[in-house]
């Protein structure tokens, strides 16, 4: 296994606010990490600076070996990283199927899509199961299926790295259910690397084989699920410190 | 399942026939329109088809890509004047100034979209309802090479060839629909092929677009660069069929009058605002008794169109059809 990102010293301030601590870490190329803490913990703003839409106040961020820190986000995702985000924000007065190839004219324009194009389309359509919904408009459809959509576009611009922003909340624990099945075949089927930040703790447990958890812009504990789940430092950062009484 | 698509198809190719019906009665009205009426109305349909190509690009660029602009009345101008000078001053002829002129305002938008289209949403619209001013502003004050206030006149009729020439009223007529039917043509294809989805994506979430590999800023240039030529080749052939040039046809009033013709339509159809145009351009004609309140009764017309139905006569049409949306 070879490192696909490399993170060293990352840091953003916002003002006087860091954002992010001096981070660093590493994720290797088939690993499903997970990122989480407390709300303003940095997770959604080290997503954005690894996809280019922030720029590091300090630090690098590599991604196979290549710099990518202060790169546009459209050269990032050339590069090879997709993302999602919080909010699920898909093209809203397009159908299911335009929506989905967009991802691919957007990394190859044709002015009119290549059989091969044509193709890819469908295969995504039937591995995320969007099939049935291919001519409808995607504004019509529940957020959970946009959301669908917006990873089912991400996944056709051909990724090696996926990040995926809060892409659980406010599912049922069906549709959760099925986004852990989906998120698996993604990893395993397609040999996606991913790095995911949600707050449904069950879900990032039952997915991820490491976690990384963030406290006030800085790493407070990395390791396997059950190795965070039983950190005192973790427990203290979600619950409070336990009051000691003399 | 199996049925509902069969139905689908159908009913998708049902409309397909009808609109093709439509078409075909359209262009057929348009061709034998010169035989069969009066001068003065074939002169309407010469402007209606000018504005026609005008609202059409302005739609690739505000109704497709997003960008609210105020200054499409500006690059016609641009267009109609670079043309017009480059025939009376520079000697050329007609068919090569007529593309030159859209070359040319394709990039001296691009000019201007560059640094311009860096600023989002209302800003960028002060922007080019400012630069529209300063242009109308620049074409009112260049006496010595527009000749201000006075006009440009005996701007050359398009020269002739294979022994058609281009002097009556019927000829040119014909030779403008052409254009229309030819812009038309190559919008329809534009905003239908990969290109035109690239588009849309951008409209419909801008940072999405980006996130998936979409150089958005380029491609946002692009679209106001290419609308902006095609509103210069309109200004041309303005400028050849009625062979008199005034700043006034350039000014404020006429970049509104695009973002009308084109609202009343419906943004973002293409169809909406090229039947926009038309309207329009009949229902000015028409309040000509009442030239003052024209505007007025427009501006009341278009506050109601956009409370009743914001995405214009098109958007009315999937209503009564029964679409969602």
């Amino acid at each position: 296994m070879s490192t696909i990102l490399e993170v060293n010293n990352l840091r953003k301030e916002f003002g006087g606010v860091v954002a992010v601590d001096d981070n660093n870490f590493t994720v290797q190329e088939g690993e499903r990490v997970g990122i989480i803490g407390p709300n303003g913990a940095g997770k959604t703003t080290t997503f954005n600076m690894i996809a280019g839409y922030f720029k590091p106040t300090a630090g690098t961020i590599e991604f196979e070996g290549k710099r990518i820190s202060g790169l546009k986000p459209h050269k990032i995702s050339q590069l090879g990283i997709g993302r999602t985000f919080q909010i699920a924000r898909a093209f809203g007065e397009m159908t299911v199927y335009d929506h989905v190839l967009t991802g691919i004219l957007a990394h190859e324009l044709h002015f009119r899509p290549t059989p091969k194009q044509i193709e890819q389309v469908e295969h995504i359509l039937e591995l995320t199961k969007l099939a049935a919904f291919r001519d409808n408009l995607v504004e019509n459809l529940t957020i959970a299926s946009q959301r669908r959509i917006v990873l089912a576009t991400a996944l056709a611009t051909g990724p090696r790295l996926l990040l995926l922003d809060e892409l659980m909340a406010g599912l049922t624990f069906v549709e959760i259910d099925e986004t852990l099945d989906e998120l698996r075949m993604v990893n395993e089927q397609m040999g996606i690397t991913l790095i995911v930040v949600e707050h449904v703790m069950k879900a990032i447990m039952q997915l991820c084989q490491r976690i990384i958890v963030l406290n006030y812009g800085k790493i407070i504990a990395e390791g396997t699920p059950k190795e965070v789940a039983n950190n005192k430092t973790v427990i203290e950062a979600y619950l409070g410190e336990e009051e000691t009484y003399a | 399942m199996v049925d509902t698509v069969l139905v689908k198809n159908q009913k998708q190719k049902r409309a397909r026939i009808r609109n093709l019906i439509i078409l075909a009665v359209v262009l057929g009205a348009l061709a034998i329109l010169p035989q069969v009426t009066s001068e003065y109305i074939t002169y309407v349909a010469v402007l209606a088809i000018i504005y026609a190509i005008l609202t059409g690009s302005y739609d690739l660029t505000t109704g497709y890509t997003g960008p609210l602009t105020f200054c499409h009345g500006a690059f016609y101008g641009v267009g109609a004047y670079t043309s017009a000078l480059l025939t009376l001053k520079a000697g050329f002829p007609f068919w090569v100034a007529f593309p030159l002129s859209g070359i040319m305002v394709f990039i001296f938008a691009a000019i201007i979209g560059y640094p311009g289209l860096r600023l989002k949403g209302h800003y960028f619209a002060v922007t080019t309802f400012f630069f529209g001013h300063f242009i109308y502003l620049v074409i009112l004050n260049s006496v010595s090479l527009t000749n201000g206030p006075m006009g440009l006149r005996n701007i050359p009729p398009p020269e002739g060839f294979l022994g058609i020439s281009f002097t009556s009223l019927n000829s040119s007529y014909y030779l403008i629909l052409i254009f229309g039917i030819l812009a038309v043509v190559f919008l329809y294809f534009l905003v239908n092929s990969g290109f035109g989805k690239i588009l849309i994506s951008i409209r419909e979430n801008e940072e999405l677009s980006e996130a998936i590999g979409v150089n958005t800023s380029l491609y946002k240039v692009l679209a106001f660069s290419i609308g902006a030529g095609i509103a210069g080749l309109a200004g041309s052939l303005f400028a050849h069929f009625f062979r008199l040039l005034h700043p006034t046809t350039f000014a404020w009033m006429t970049s509104e009058m695009v973002v009308i013709m084109a609202l009343v339509g419906g943004l973002g159809t293409l169809i909406g605002p090229i039947i926009g145009a038309g309207i329009v351009t009949l229902i000015l004609e028409l309040m000509r008794f009442a030239p003052e309140y024209r505007f007025i009764i427009w501006s009341v017309a278009l506050i109601a169109i956009l409370i009743i139905e914001p995405r214009g006569l098109m958007g009315l049409v999937r209503r009564i059809q029964g679409g969602k949306k």
